[in-house]
Order: structure tokens, then sequence, then C-alpha cells
């Protein structure tokens, strides 16, 4: 080959890996401090991005958004503790907290910022990311159970307000559910679903309207085998002997204005907009859980979380601070505003008074009003193994092949198995 | 030169022989590091693993045996999974495999074969994923194609995905249509290998269709229904990602098989080393039943590789 070719060539190299080593350099000096990893999508997470250009403004603190999709948050989040690679600030739903409380992923807020949270939030809220006393992080959205019905469904069967009681709700559902020649429910007057949400959470809300907590206060056992619970159960699984529902009816199907009730979140709220658009208002109704005068609710929550080995925990948790709080007098914090837009709920005070003109519409008003007496999903260890079990032993009552009785004495059996592992 | 010069001394010699015994696996030792860091540790930490309690957040916590005692004398779900496992993948070959044959050696007397082998192989360059949720459109028991059909002929057909009684077989059969051109085109190239003097001196002999493929056809074929049966048997046992989509192990279990558990115990419970020793007794039992096929096989099977 030339030399003066080979020159050009050597000199070419000498170029690019002198290109490479400055931009390594370059990101050296300009790094991100902060790392932030959440489920929302970018599209969903759109309203924080001039947030963090302006707190980088005002503090030259960087901070990068990593999405994680929800299924594989938590896979995602140990995998890159193992490799060393763990975010700063995590986004956790409050049921994975027990788990990464006890093996020291977590931690602790400053005193500042837990009296902060305490006076900024609504406490039922707080209660959701308390653990033994302890309080871990920041809630952000929250979701609780209304019931949610089809206001058109129900006019047509002669009913002009939703029903108040698991009786009414019984007659009301059989005079509407419909069949078509092949025996299918085509009309359905109430929905679960087949997911452990669907089928776990609206069986919390009815023991805790029973006024039953679904386990021990110290976690030692469950109270699933007493007489309330049981008698939860007979009232579900009475929807099912009277055929107004079956495992092939869905609350993702209420959109279709085939389904006349349910226990649904407010997060919901989205999807039922696009599907009845104009008609909104017209067709779906939100009302109090229907169990009488003493009925209560179940939330859940996510929260913000921060590294227990994060170098960078201090101003982890001051951005954090900043991120939930107003900017501006009457302004929703920048969390807020991104929970607002996306239709979701918030329990932090200031937040809920300066956006009531996002909450105080009829489907989301009666949400709110209800967060004061919505209580807490359990905070257990291995809360998804547990709450899996229930959902299959509920499943199998619904099918006629236990009764409620054998079925929940069943779960009671295998979830104490595992509360003894860890308690 | 000298002749000393041109001989090498013994000692040189072995010296350059012992250099060439080391040659091979210098060659091969990419490949060796590879296998090691890919396949012999991963197996040797899991294995490791069946004897802890370990979530990933913490360091592995020595149990000894009790993943393995726990697993077989008293999780309830374990044993339903496996016999679970055991239909879908005995399902799918007892079925599967005949009809493969059959379409098989219906095409290879066609004409424009490889326009149909090519038509029966596009579910297998379909993602799983896709084939999943067509399914569950195909089989919704109220507005799904499948049922509107029977009831065009006044059938009323099962919820298939959401009764517990049906959803399995549902799912054994969109198994075996979704790998079905696998099978039919591997069973294409063993008929296309049988000899056609065979098939002559049959025909002159007087003898049918049905006897040239029970006698001829099924005899010689032995080598290529030992491969497609053993295969399928494994990925049957292995398989989850279908069921993941199509039923999450729904409803009541009922279509919850070994490998879907063990997943769900891993990466939903956390319970790395339980989920570990679930795979070594399905790695176990994957294993004696595969001896046990290729002993049945052995004669016409086997011997014929």
């Amino acid at each position: 080959m030339d030399r003066v070719v080979k020159k050009r060539i050597v000199k070419r190299y000498q170029v690019t890996w002198l290109g490479f080593v400055l931009a390594f350099c370059l990101s050296l000096g300009f790094a991100q401090d902060l790392t932030l990893a959440a489920h929302y999508t970018a599209e969903q997470a759109a309203a924080l991005e001039p947030c963090i250009a302006a707190y980088a403004q005002e503090t030259g603190v960087n901070v990068a958004y990593q999405q994680i999709s929800y299924g594989d948050y938590l896979q995602t989040i140990l995998t890159a503790r193992i490799g060393g690679q763990a975010p700063d600030i995590y986004h956790i739903y409050s049921i994975w907290a027990p788990q990464l409380v006890d093996n020291g992923v977590l931690d602790a807020p400053p005193d500042n910022t837990l009296s902060w949270i305490k006076d900024s939030y609504i406490s039922n809220t707080v209660d959701a990311v308390t653990i033994n006393g302890q309080v871990w992080g920041i809630p952000t959205e929250v979701s609780n159970y209304m019931l949610v019905y089809n206001k058109q469904l129900l006019a047509e069967a002669g009913f002009d307000a939703p029903p108040s009681t698991w009786t009414e709700l019984l007659d009301m559902a059989a005079a509407i559910t419909k069949r078509n020649d092949q025996g299918n429910i085509t009309t359905a007057g109430y929905a679960y679903g087949s997911s452990t949400a669907t089928v776990v959470h609206p069986f919390f809300t009815m023991l805790y309207s029973a006024g039953i907590n679904p386990f021990k206060d110290d976690f030692s056992g469950t109270n699933l085998t007493s007489p309330e619970a049981i008698a939860v159960l007979e009232q579900q699984i009475e929807l099912f002997k009277q055929g107004i529902t079956d495992r092939s009816i869905e609350v993702w199907d209420f959109p279709s204005g085939s389904i006349a009730m349910m226990f649904m979140a407010s997060w919901f709220e989205a999807d039922l907009r696009a599907a009845f658009v104009d008609n909104f208002d017209d067709v779906v109704g939100v009302a109090p859980i229907p169990m009488g005068d003493d009925w209560r609710s179940l939330q859940y929550a996510f929260f913000y979380g921060v590294d227990a080995n994060s170098p960078n925990k201090e101003a982890a948790w001051d951005f954090l601070e900043w991120l939930n709080t107003a900017q501006s007098e009457g302004q929703t914090s920048c969390m807020g505003t991104m929970l607002m837009d996306l239709g979701a709920l918030t329990a932090n005070k200031a937040d809920i008074a300066a956006a009531q003109d996002n909450l105080g519409d009829s489907f989301t008003a009666p949400y709110v009003a209800a967060l004061e007496r919505s209580i807490t999903e359990p905070n257990v260890i291995q809360a998804s193994e547990i709450e899996g079990i229930l959902k299959t032993y509920i499943e199998r009552a619904w099918a006629g092949e236990l009764t409620a009785e054998e079925a929940l004495t069943q779960a009671d059996k295998e979830i104490t198995t595992i509360l003894k592992e860890f308690y | 030169m000298t002749t000393e010069s041109l001989q090498s001394s013994p000692s040189r010699r072995r010296r350059r022989l012992q250099q060439k015994d080391w040659a091979p696996y210098v060659f091969l030792a990419p490949m060796l590091f590879f296998l090691v860091v890919f396949f012999v540790l991963p197996i040797g930490f899991a294995l490791y693993l069946t004897f802890t309690r370990w979530n990933p957040l913490s360091t592995p916590k020595w149990v000894g045996l009790r993943n393995y005692t726990y697993l077989l004398t008293s999780d309830p779900t374990f044993y339903l999974t496996l016999k679970n496992t055991f239909v879908f993948a005995f399902g799918t070959v007892l079925i599967g495999i005949p009809i493969a044959l059959v379409i098989a050696f219906v095409f290879t007397l066609s004409r424009g074969k490889a326009f149909w082998r090519s038509i029966y192989w596009l579910p297998m360059v379909t993602n799983v994923v896709a084939i999943a949720f067509i399914w569950q459109i195909i089989l919704d028991g109220t507005y799904g194609l499948l049922n509107q059909l029977l009831a065009f002929f006044g059938i009323t057909g099962p919820q298939w995905l959401s009764d517990p009684k049906s959803a399995m077989i549902a799912v054994i059969l969109v198994a075996i249509w979704t790998g079905l051109g696998q099978n039919m085109l591997l069973f294409s190239a063993g008929l296309e290998g049988i000899d056609e003097s065979y098939y002559e001196a049959a025909r002159i002999d007087g003898a049918n269709t049905a006897r040239i493929f029970w006698n001829i056809t099924l005899p010689l074929l032995r080598p290529t229904l030992l491969f497609v049966s053993i295969t399928s048997f494994i990925a049957g046992m292995g398989s989850f990602t279908l069921i993941l989509v199509l039923t999450e192990g729904g409803p009541i279990q009922s279509t919850n098989v070994t490998a879907l558990y063990m997943y769900q115990m891993a990466f939903q419970d956390l319970r790395m080393g339980r989920a570990s020793a679930m795979a070594f007794i399905l790695f176990i039992i994957i294993f004696i039943i595969t001896l046990i096929q290729l002993r049945i096989f052995r004669r016409g099977g086997v011997e014929a590789y």
C-alpha cells in the first residue's frame, strides 16, 4: 500500500479515536447527577420534561428520566442493582415496598422531608407508604375503587339511581342481564375481571366495607376465615349463581356498553372517555360502594423512593420535594400537573386544592371525596404471591368448585404459611 | 547442511507433539469460553440456588433441601401444574404429530406441494404473541368467530378460554396449529428421502395407498418420527409463552404449566431458589421421558441414525 495512503488512514483513525476520547471526557464533565426510573411512558411523563430542565437551570442538578414498563419494573431494578446500575430514584407500587424495605433497598427520608410528607398528603395515603411506622417515600398516583355504572342500561331496566346495598345490586343486575340464543351473556348486570387486581381488590373493598381487615395487625395470620369474610365471598358467589355474570365477562368490556356495573379504579377514566366521547356524562356514573352507610374503599398508591446505595441521596430527596411542590401560588406541582394530565388522582392536599377544575367533574369528584374513607392495600411482604393465592381460591368459589368457607379456609392455610416465613 | 540439523532431537519432537496436542483446544478456546460463561456457570449457579432462599435483593441464604421438600410435599400448585404440563405436552404430541404426518403425506401426493407447505409454515414465522391475540378473538365465547360459526349450525360453543373445562383443550389446539408447519415440513423431508422404488414395488404387488402408508411409509419414517416426537415433547414440556399471553395460566390455574409457574415464582414472587429447584425437577422428568422415548424408538429410530 502506498505510504501516503497508509498515513492518511492512520490519521483518520487517530481523529476518530480523538473524537471518542473527547466525547467521553465531555460526557464525564456533564454527567447526569440523578436517574429517575418510572413506569410512565415518555408521552405520559412529558409534563416532567420542562420541570427537569428548570430544576437543572435552578440548581445545576441534571436528572435523567428512565422508563421501565410496569410489568418488568421490579425485575429490571433488581437486575440493575445486581449490575451496580441502579437508578437513584424509584417510582414504586406500594405493595412492593415491604420487600424492598426488608432487603435494605430503600433510604428513609430525612427528617425535614418526612415532616413535609406528613403535612402535605392525606393521611390514609401516607399509610400506603408506611411500613412498621416508618414512611419510605413521597406518594404520587393514588387509585381507589368506586361503583362505576352504565346510566343508560340502568334506565332501560327502570332504575333511576344506582344501588346502595348489595341486595339492591343483585336485584338490579339480575333485571339488566341479557343472554343470546346460545345462552351467552350479552349484557351483564355486573363484571369482575381475570387479573389479580380485578379479583382481589373488589374483595378487599367489600371486606373493608364489612369492617374486616384481610390480615391480623401483626401479619401473623389472616382474617379470611371470619364469618364476615365468608359472608362477603358468598355475596359475590350469588352473582355467579344467579347468572348475572360469568368468567367470560371482564370489566374491560365496560366501554363496549355491555356491562351495567363494576367496581373500578379512577385511572380507567381515560379509557371510558375515549369510548363514550360526547356521551360520557350521559352514560357513565360513579357511586359509593353499595355496602350500606359504612362503606369503605380500597386504595393503592405509587410513591417515589430513593435507593439506599445511591451516592446522591440528599440531592434526590431535595429534587423529589421540589418536584412535588407547587412552584407558584395557586398552581399544581410538576408531578401534580402530570397526574392531572393522565386523569389520575393525587393525595397531595395542595395539588387537590389547586386542581379543582380537573378533579371536580362528576366522574372524579366522588373518587377524591372517597379518599378519606379509602383504606390502603395491605403492605404485606410477598403481597403479589399472597394475592395470587387468594385470587385462585376466590375464582374456585365463583366457579362453584368450593364453598366460600372452604375456599377461604384453604387460602388462609396457604397464606399463613407464607406469613410465618417472614413475620 | 548436516543430517543432524535436518532431524529434530527426540525432546524437541516431543515438545512439538505436545504443542500439537494443545492446538485443538486453542482453536476451541473461544467456543469453550462461551460454553463455560453462558452454559456451565449459569447451570452451576442455578443448581447452587436450588439449595438457597434468594430474592435478588439480598444474598442467598442456605436452606439445604427445603425447596425440593416444599415442592414435592407441600406445594399444592406444583403437582397441578405438572399434571397440566403433561396434558399439554402429550396433547400436542399425540394429536399434533398424526395430523402433521397425514398432511405431509397428502402433500407429497398432491400438486403444488411447495405452495401448500409454505401456507402451513406461515404460523412458524408469525410472532407467538400475535398468534395468541388472534386466537383470543377467534375463541371469544360470545363474539368469537368459532362460536359464531358453531351457532350458525345450531351448536352452542363453550367459553373456550374462560371455562376451566375447555381452556386446556383450546390452548392445545392453538399450540398444535402453531407448530403444525414445522412438523409437517420435517415429515415432508423424511418422506422425500424414502426411495420411490419401494412404492413402485408395492403398487406392482397391488397395495393401496393406506397399505403403502402403513407398511412402507411409517416404518421408513421412524427416524423422523423419533426426532419430531422427542423435540415436540420437549418443546411442549417447556412451553409457556403462548399460554402466558393466551390465558396467563387461568382460568383457575387450569392452563398453568410448570414452566409458567416457574416464571411466576421467580419473577413475580421473587423466589429464585424454589424456581430453580422446580427447573431441575422438570429437567429430570424431561430427561427420563426422553430416555424412555429413545428406548421405544430404538429399532428403526436411533439405530437408523
